[in-house]
C-alpha cells in the first residue's frame, strides 16, 4: 500500500508561493494550480525550460511570474534546451567556473500537444542520455493555447476545433488518448508521476519523492482547462475531482518502472464527469450517444481490471 | 608553430580545441562527420576539456547548443545542409537570445533531390537568422576564422552567433598544410567568456527568449540584432588587427587578389575561389587584366569594401554556387543593389550560376565567363543569370535520361 | 465610414459582437469589415474587436484608433490601464458601457466624453439567460442600435454568428428575445464623423545599439508579474463571511494563482488585486465561508451551491 511520507497533511503545503500572480494566463487554469503546488517542493533554485504552449505567456516582456530562471525554447525540443542548460551547469561547476551553491534545478515545462507530439523525440533523447532534469507537462488534453485543436492527449469522443461531430464520427475525436506514460516508462526512467491538483497531497508527496533521483523525472498533470472544456471555472472542483475518481486519470507513479496506482477511486460512472463539460455535450445533446459513452466506460473498466489482476 | 596536413574537417575541430569550448553538442551528417568524431575523441581522452553529448537531431542539437550557451558556456558545433534546415528556426532564438556560439556548416548541396556534394543554398538560407557568417576558402583558414569567430561573437558590442562554412568535399575532406597556432598565444587572443546578460543561478534568477507583446518590443530587439550585427563590421577589423600581430595572417572582410589594375573582376566565395584565382592567372597570362574579389564574411554585409573593391572597373561577374528559383544568384543581388548609390559602379554587372551540388567549374567555363564579363563591359550591359551548364555536361545528362527512361 | 471598437475581457463575446455588428452592417447593404485583436490574452484579460462600414470601399486596417462609438463590455475596463478603452476617443465619440451605474456615477471619478449611455447588460444576462459571460448578442444589438441598423438584419447577423459558434438553438432563441430588448432599451445616436485630420510627419527615434544586458529580451526583475494586476478580470469577488471560517486551507491550496495567504489565525486574505474571480475558492469552500458578489456594481450576492 502506498502511503505519503513527507505531506501527511494539508497544513505542511508550504506557504511561500514561487509562481507569482499576475499571469496572464486564464481564470480557474488547471496547469497553473499544477505548476503553483510543483513549484512549493522545487523552490526558486529553478530554471524552467519552456516549450511553447499556454505557459509561454508566463514570461512575457516585461514581466515574469518566476522567482526562478526561464528560458523559451521552441515547441519540439524543450528537452535539448533542458540539456545543454544542466551540461553547461555541471560543466560550468566542475571547471570551477560557478561555485556549486549557485546550481539550479532544471525543469521542462510543455503542454501536452509539444509532449505528446513535436517534442516526443526531444524527450526520447533526453530519457535516453539519462539526463537529470525534471519534465512536467500540463495536459488539458488539446492544443489549447491555440484555441483548442486535437492533439494526441484528446480524449476519445471529446469535441476539439479539429475534431467536430462529424457523418463518419458523431461522437467527434475518433482517437484514443496516447499512452505517453507507457512510452516514458518504455524507458526507465527513475521516475514518473501522474498527478493532479485536485490530489495536493499526493502532488506534493510526488515531487518529494522524485527529489531523490538523479535522472529523468517525469510528471504528467491533469490541466482541467475550463476554457477548452468549456465549463464554468468555478466548477473546477467537480471536473477535476471526477477525473480522478472515474478513473479516467489514474493516479499512478512508476519507479525505474515498477509501477504503482497511489490512489484506488470508487470509480464513479464517466457519465457524471463527461456531463459536466461543453466539450462532451455532443454526447448528451441532442441525442444520447450511449455507445460512445459505453465504450469510454469500458476502456475505463479494462483499465482498472487489469491493475487488480497485476495487485493480486 | 608547427605545420601538418589536415582536412578542412579536421582544421575546424582544431579550432573549437584552441578555443577552449566547454560543451559540445554534436548529431552526424556527411560531409561534417569528421569534425564531430575527432573532438568526441579528444573529449574521451581528456585532451579538450568540454563535455560533449550525442544529441537526437540537429534540431535538438542546436537548441542545446543554445541553451548551454545562454547557461553562460563556450559552445562549439557543426552540422551541414538538412541539418542546418532542420535546425532553421532555432538558429532565430539562438540570435534573439544573444548567445554568441559558434556553428560551423559544412556546405553541402539540398535535397531534393539528394545528393552530398557542396553549393550554398544551405548556409545562405540562413542569412536572415541573425547569425553572423565567415566563408573560408583554405582549411587554414577554417580554423583561423573560428578563433576570430569567437572574438567577434562575444564582444560586448556583438554577441551573436557565428557560422563559419566551409565547403563539402572541396575542403571538408581535402587535406592541405595547415599551421596549428600556440594555445598560449590563443589564450591572449581569445579572453575568456564571461557574458554580462546571460547566465541562470541561484543567486541570481533571469528569464531569458521570453515572449514579446506588440511590435514596439519585437521591432526594438530586431533592431538591436541588427545593429549588433553592423558593430560586427568595426570589431571585424580589430579581431583581424590582432590575430595578425600575433599569427602573422590577415583576414579582412573581403580579400582582393590581383585587383590592382583590374579592368575585369569575378567575385566568388569559398572553396570555389581558389579556382576563380587560377582562372585569373590563366586570363592574366593572355594579357586580360582581369582581378577577383573574395566574400569572406558575408554577414554583416560589407557594402563598403564591396565598393570601394568593384569601384571603377569595366565588367564585374558574379559567380553564385547557389540558385534562387525564379529569382537568380542570391550574392548578385546583394552586390548590385550596395553598388547602386556608387557613381563610379562597374559598367557590366553580369551573373553566373555555377558549381551547384558538387558541379565541376572547368578552366574552360571560367574561360567563358571572362570572355562574356569583358564583352559586356564593354557594351555597358548586364547579363544572366546564365545557368552555366557545358555542353559535355548536356550530352551525359542525356544519355543518364535515356537510361532512366529505360530507352538505353 | 463608421468606426466602431469594442473593449471586453476574454470571454464575455467582444469579438463576436464586433462580427454580429459587421454582419449586419452587411446584410443592410454596407462595406463592412470586422477584426478582433489576437494577443496573448486569456478568458478575464482585456480584448478589443473593431467593426469598419460605410458606403465607400474601406481604407483601413487593423485596430481602430479614432472611434465613433466604443462599446465597453465590462466597466472595470474603464479603469484598467491596459485596456485603453478611451484612446482617440473624441469629444464627439459615443460611450456605451455595460454597468449598472448612471453615466453621472461614472463620471465621479473617470474622465468621460459627452455622450455616455450605460445598461446593466450583466444584470439582463444573469436574470434572463442564467450566464455571466457571453454578452455578444446583446452587445452587438445595443451597438447596431446606436449606429441606426434595422432589427431584422441584426436578427439575422445574431442567428448567423452564434449558429456558427454551435450555440444551440433554444439558446439561440432566448438570446434574440434579450438582445431585442437591449436593441430597443437604446436609441440611434447623431454620429459625427471625424473630418479630414492633418496629418503631419512623425518625429522618427533613430535606434542606437544598447548593451545586452538592456538590448536582449530578457527579465532580470525576478517574480516582477505582480505588477500587472489582474483583479480587473473578476464579475464575481470572493468575500470572507465572518465567523464561518474553520481553517482549513482548502482555499489557499486550490487558488490557482496563489493570492490567497492565509494569515496567523488561519483565515484567508485574499489578494483583489489580482485574484481574476475564478470561484474555485468559493465552490471548494467546506463551510460557505467564502461567497461569490458581483463585483462593484453592488447587487445582490451570487452565493455558490
Amino acid at each position: 500500500m502506498w502511503q505519503r511520507e513527507t505531506f501527511k497533511k494539508i497544513k505542511q503545503i508550504p506557504r511561500e508561493e514561487h509562481v507569482l500572480p499576475g499571469t496572464a494566463l486564464c481564470a480557474g487554469c488547471g496547469g497553473l494550480e499544477a505548476l503553483r503546488l510543483a513549484a512549493k517542493v522545487l523552490g526558486d533554485h529553478v530554471v524552467y525550460v519552456n516549450a511553447a504552449g499556454c505557459f509561454t505567456m508566463l514570461a512575457a516582456y516585461p514581466y515574469t511570474s518566476f522567482k526562478g530562471s526561464w528560458l523559451y525554447t521552441t515547441m519540439g525540443s524543450a528537452p535539448a534546451g533542458a540539456q545543454g542548460v544542466r551540461d553547461a551547469l555541471d560543466v560550468l561547476i566542475a571547471k570551477g567556473k560557478l561555485p556549486k551553491s549557485e546550481d539550479v534545478k532544471v525543469v521542462v515545462l510543455g503542454g501536452d500537444g509539444s509532449t505528446y507530439d513535436m517534442a516526443l523525440s526531444s524527450t526520447s533523447g533526453a530519457l535516453h542520455r539519462k539526463l537529470d532534469f525534471y519534465y512536467i507537462c500540463y495536459d488539458n488534453e488539446a492544443y489549447g493555447n491555440t484555441g483548442m485543436q486535437l492533439s494526441p492527449a484528446t480524449p476519445y469522443a471529446a469535441r476539439t476545433a479539429t475534431s467536430p461531430c462529424s457523418v463518419q464520427h458523431p461522437a467527434a475525436t475518433a482517437q484514443e488518448k496516447k499512452n505517453i506514460f507507457e512510452i516514458w516508462r518504455a524507458h526507465r526512467p527513475p521516475y514518473i508521476a501522474t498527478v493532479a491538483p485536485r490530489y495536493p497531497l499526493d502532488l506534493e508527496e510526488k515531487f518529494a519523492r522524485a527529489a531523490a533521483f538523479t535522472g529523468p523525472k517525469m510528471f504528467l498533470a491533469l490541466s482541467a482547462c475550463p476554457t477548452g472544456w468549456v465549463y464554468d471555472p468555478g466548477e473546477t472542483p467537480e471536473v477535476a475531482k471526477l477525473a480522478v475518481e472515474t478513473g479516467l486519470w489514474p493516479l499512478k507513479e512508476a519507479i525505474n518502472g515498477v509501477v504503482t496506482h497511489t490512489y484506488i477511486p470508487k470509480r464513479k460512472p464517466v457519465e457524471a464527469y463527461l456531463k459536466l463539460q461543453g466539450r462532451f455535450r455532443h454526447l448528451f445533446e441532442p441525442t444520447v450517444h450511449t455507445d460512445a459513452i459505453r465504450h469510454i466506460q469500458e476502456r475505463v473498466d479494462a483499465y482498472w481490471q487489469q491493475v487488480t489482476k497485476e495487485q493480486a | 608553430m608547427d605545420s601538418q596536413m589536415m582536412t578542412g574537417n579536421l582544421a575546424a575541430a582544431w579550432g573549437a580545441r584552441l578555443a577552449d569550448v566547454d560543451y559540445i553538442p554534436a548529431f552526424p551528417i556527411t560531409p561534417q562527420t569528421e569534425i564531430v568524431e575527432a573532438l568526441a575523441k579528444w573529449c574521451a581522452r581528456g585532451e579538450v576539456a568540454a563535455r560533449f553529448v550525442s544529441m537526437d537531431s540537429e534540431h535538438s542539437m542546436m537548441t542545446a547548443a543554445g541553451a548551454a550557451e545562454v547557461a553562460g558556456a563556450r559552445v562549439f558545433t557543426a552540422t551541414s545542409s538538412q541539418g542546418l534546415l532542420h535546425a532553421f528556426e532555432v538558429l532565430y532564438s539562438i540570435s534573439g537570445w544573444r548567445a554568441p556560439l559558434v556553428l560551423v556548416n559544412v556546405s553541402r548541396a539540398l535535397a531534393a533531390p539528394i545528393t552530398l556534394e557542396s553549393d550554398h543554398n544551405d548556409v545562405l538560407a540562413a542569412r536572415d537568422a541573425g547569425f553572423l557568417q565567415i566563408h573560408a576558402e583554405t582549411c587554414q583558414e577554417v580554423l583561423d576564422s573560428i578563433l576570430m569567430a569567437y572574438r567577434i561573437a562575444e564582444d560586448e558590442r556583438i554577441m551573436l552567433p557565428v557560422i563559419v562554412n566551409l565547403d563539402g568535399f572541396t575542403l571538408s575532406f581535402t587535406r592541405e598544410p595547415v599551421s596549428l597556432p600556440d594555445p598560449e598565444m590563443v589564450r591572449r587572443f581569445l579572453p575568456p567568456f564571461r557574458p554580462s546578460h546571460l547566465g541562470f543561478t541561484a543567486s541570481s534568477a533571469q528569464a531569458l527568449g521570453v515572449a514579446v507583446i506588440g511590435g514596439t518590443s519585437y521591432a526594438y530587439f530586431r533592431h538591436q540584432v541588427h545593429l549588433a550585427a553592423r558593430n560586427a563590421l568595426e570589431v571585424h577589423g580589430e579581431a583581424a588587427e590582432s590575430f595578425h600581430a600575433l599569427f602573422g595572417r590577415r583576414y579582412d572582410l573581403v580579400e582582393g587578389y590581383r585587383l590592382e589594375d583590374a579592368d575585369d573582376v569575378l567575385v566568388m566565395t569559398n572553396a570555389g575561389a581558389s579556382k576563380g584565382k587560377a582562372a585569373v592567372d590563366a586570363a592574366r597570362t593572355q594579357g586580360k587584366r582581369v582581378g577577383l574579389l573574395r566574400l569572406r564574411v558575408i554577414r554583416p554585409w560589407p557594402a563598403e569594401a564591396i565598393r570601394q573593391a568593384l569601384r571603377g572597373r569595366r565588367g564585374v561577374a558574379v559567380l553564385d554556387q547557389n540558385l534562387a528559383p525564379g529569382q537568380g544568384g542570391i550574392l548578385y543581388q546583394e552586390v548590385a543593389a550596395c553598388l547602386y548609390h556608387e557613381p563610379a559602379r562597374p559598367r557590366a554587372l553580369c551573373s553566373f550560376i555555377g558549381g551547384l551540388g558538387g558541379q565541376n567549374l572547368s578552366a574552360g567555363e571560367f574561360h567563358a565567363i571572362v570572355e562574356q564579363t569583358a564583352e559586356a563591359g564593354v557594351a555597358g550591359s548586364g547579363l544572366g543569370p546564365v545557368l552555366l551548364y557545358s555542353a559535355e555536361e548536356h550530352r551525359e545528362m542525356t544519355q543518364l535520361q535515356m537510361l532512366a527512361g529505360g530507352h538505353a | 465610414m463608421v468606426a466602431v471598437r469594442f473593449h471586453g475581457r476574454g470571454g464575455q463575446g467582444a469579438k463576436t459582437a464586433s462580427r454580429i455588428l459587421g454582419t449586419a452592417a452587411f446584410l443592410s447593404g454596407y462595406v463592412a469589415q470586422d477584426s478582433p485583436i489576437y494577443g496573448a490574452e486569456r478568458r478575464g484579460a482585456p480584448v478589443a474587436a473593431f467593426t469598419r462600414f460605410g458606403r465607400e470601399p474601406i481604407r483601413e486596417r487593423g485596430a481602430i484608433t479614432h472611434p465613433d462609438v466604443v462599446v465597453v463590455a465590462d466597466a472595470s475596463l474603464l479603469e484598467d490601464p491596459g485596456a485603453r478603452v478611451l484612446e482617440g476617443a473624441r469629444a464627439q465619440t459615443v460611450l456605451f458601457v455595460n454597468s449598472s451605474l448612471s453615466p453621472d456615477a461614472l463620471r465621479a471619478h473617470l474622465s468621460l466624453p459627452e455622450q455616455v449611455m450605460t445598461r446593466d447588460v450583466t444584470g439582463i444576462a444573469l436574470q434572463q439567460l442564467g450566464q455571466r459571460e457571453a454578452i455578444s448578442a446583446l452587445l452587438g444589438a445595443v451597438a447596431a442600435r446606436l449606429v441606426g441598423l434595422e432589427w431584422e438584419p441584426v436578427r439575422q447577423a445574431i442567428t448567423r454568428e452564434l449558429e456558427d459558434l454551435a450555440v444551440a438553438p433554444p439558446v439561440i432563441e432566448k438570446n434574440l428575445t434579450v438582445a431585442k430588448q437591449c436593441y430597443d432599451s437604446v436609441e440611434p445616436t447623431g454620429l459625427h464623423k471625424g473630418g479630414g485630420q492633418v496629418i503631419s510627419a512623425a518625429a522618427l527615434h533613430n535606434p542606437i545599439y544598447e548593451p545586452p544586458t538592456k538590448g536582449t529580451a530578457r527579465i532580470s526583475a525576478a517574480g516582477n508579474s505582480v505588477l500587472r494586476e489582474t483583479g480587473g478580470w473578476r464579475t464575481f469577488r470572493p468575500v470572507l463571511v465572518a465567523g464561518k471560517c474553520n481553517g482549513c486551507w482548502l482555499c489557499f491550496v486550490y487558488c490557482p494563482d496563489g493570492v490567497i495567504a492565509m494569515n496567523q489565525d488561519d483565515r484567508p486574505v485574499v489578494d483583489y488585486a489580482h485574484c481574476k474571480g475564478c470561484q474555485i475558492c468559493v465552490h471548494e469552500c467546506p463551510t460557505h465561508a467564502l461567497v461569490a458578489e458581483r463585483e462593484q456594481e453592488g447587487g445582490e450576492a451570487w452565493t455558490a451551491k
